[in-house]
């Protein structure tokens, strides 16, 4: 394997795992959160054991709880399980308007943590061939650098359309210009998602075309 | 004992609260870095529980303003794993880090530990 070839795998490798690492995360502030409720149960249930009473709506609120945090769990693993899938067939038919919902959610964590709002606008479906897995190192990327372009409160938009046999990403609400070797590892990710146009970078507006 | 517990996560927190309060501490809880400096600014906590990774104010950061304000404070770390923050907060505070889902009985022996004898 040549060392373009290993670094290719490489920058797969790091982005799968960035995205693992914040699955994982918040699957452990939702086991944290199942942990607590368990735990007031044993309390509410040690604590009738000595005489206080148990008022039932208490007990149904926390039960509640529990099934929302499962609910919620259940999301996060069906994405994971969608990411993990993504790697099956390195061309296949692509549903961008999917995918880039699919990256969205996965970056949630990311996005509060940079204290911006992401919103994926109304659209048709978009359809067409690509690797999934690649193609959602771009746009991860992509939503990445818009984030820290749009900086702390910042709004991103983004639509996904499709005009002349292309289809676009189109991510609205930048600050600041994205720097140059930001543009080019946007460009290098381009390449391997067999993009022939990487961006366009124009009015606060980032375009990843396919 | 006055104790303060910081977490975006709002379920955790106030849960956590609770069950701390029925092992007699005075625990209130907040969900972030800014709510977390008011309390502060208004009542005497002797510990706080960060969380280490928040959005806006990181645990650490959070620590910082804190101190500024009450420099007497004990804290505990409380975060997930793996990531260098984490990393940070553990290996400056090793005896005062707890990884989620923490267990209560641990948490309320560090807090012992941090506070001292009664």
């Amino acid at each position: 394997m040549g060392a373009t070839a290993l670094q290719k795998d490489r920058d797969g490798l790091c982005f799968f795992g960035q995205i693992s690492a914040a699955i994982s995360h918040d699957l452990k502030n939702i086991l944290a959160i199942i942990n607590e409720d368990a735990g007031l149960l044993q309390d509410f249930s040690l604590l009738a054991a000595q005489g206080m009473e148990l008022d039932p709506q208490r007990l149904i609120k926390l039960a509640e709880k529990v099934q929302g945090q499962v609910k919620r769990g259940d999301g996060i693993i069906k994405n994971m399980n969608r990411f993990a899938h993504s790697v099956d067939l390195p061309v296949c038919d692509v549903d961008f308007r999917e995918l880039t919902e699919l990256v969205i959610s996965l970056l949630t964590r990311m996005a509060s943590r940079k204290c911006v709002t992401v919103t994926l606008k109304e659209g048709e479906k978009v359809h067409g061939k690509g690797d999934p897995f690649t193609i959602q190192m771009l746009m991860a990327k992509g939503f990445e650098y818009a984030m820290d372009s749009a900086g702390r409160d910042g709004e991103l938009g983004i639509e996904v359309s499709s005009a002349d046999g292309v289809n676009a990403v189109t991510i609205s609400g930048l600050g600041e210009t994205l720097p140059e070797e930001q543009l080019a590892e946007l460009d290098s990710i381009a390449v391997k998602a067999g993009s022939e146009s990487a961006y366009v970078l124009q009015d606060n507006i980032l375009i990843l075309k396919f | 004992m006055k104790i303060l517990l910081v977490d975006d996560e709002s379920e955790l927190v106030s849960a956590l609260a609770e069950r701390l309060s029925f092992r007699g501490f005075d625990a209130d809880w907040v969900c972030s870095g800014a709510e977390a400096i008011n309390k502060v600014k208004e009542n005497e906590y002797d510990l706080a529980v960060l969380d280490v990774k928040m959005p806006r104010m990181s645990g650490l950061e959070l620590r910082s303003e804190l101190n500024k304000i009450r420099s007497g404070m004990k804290y505990i770390f409380l975060s997930g794993h793996g990531s260098e923050e984490d990393y940070k907060a553990g290996a400056a505070e090793a005896e005062c880090y707890l990884v989620k889902p923490a267990k209560i009985e641990e948490l309320v022996d560090k807090i012992n530990l941090a506070l001292g004898p009664k």
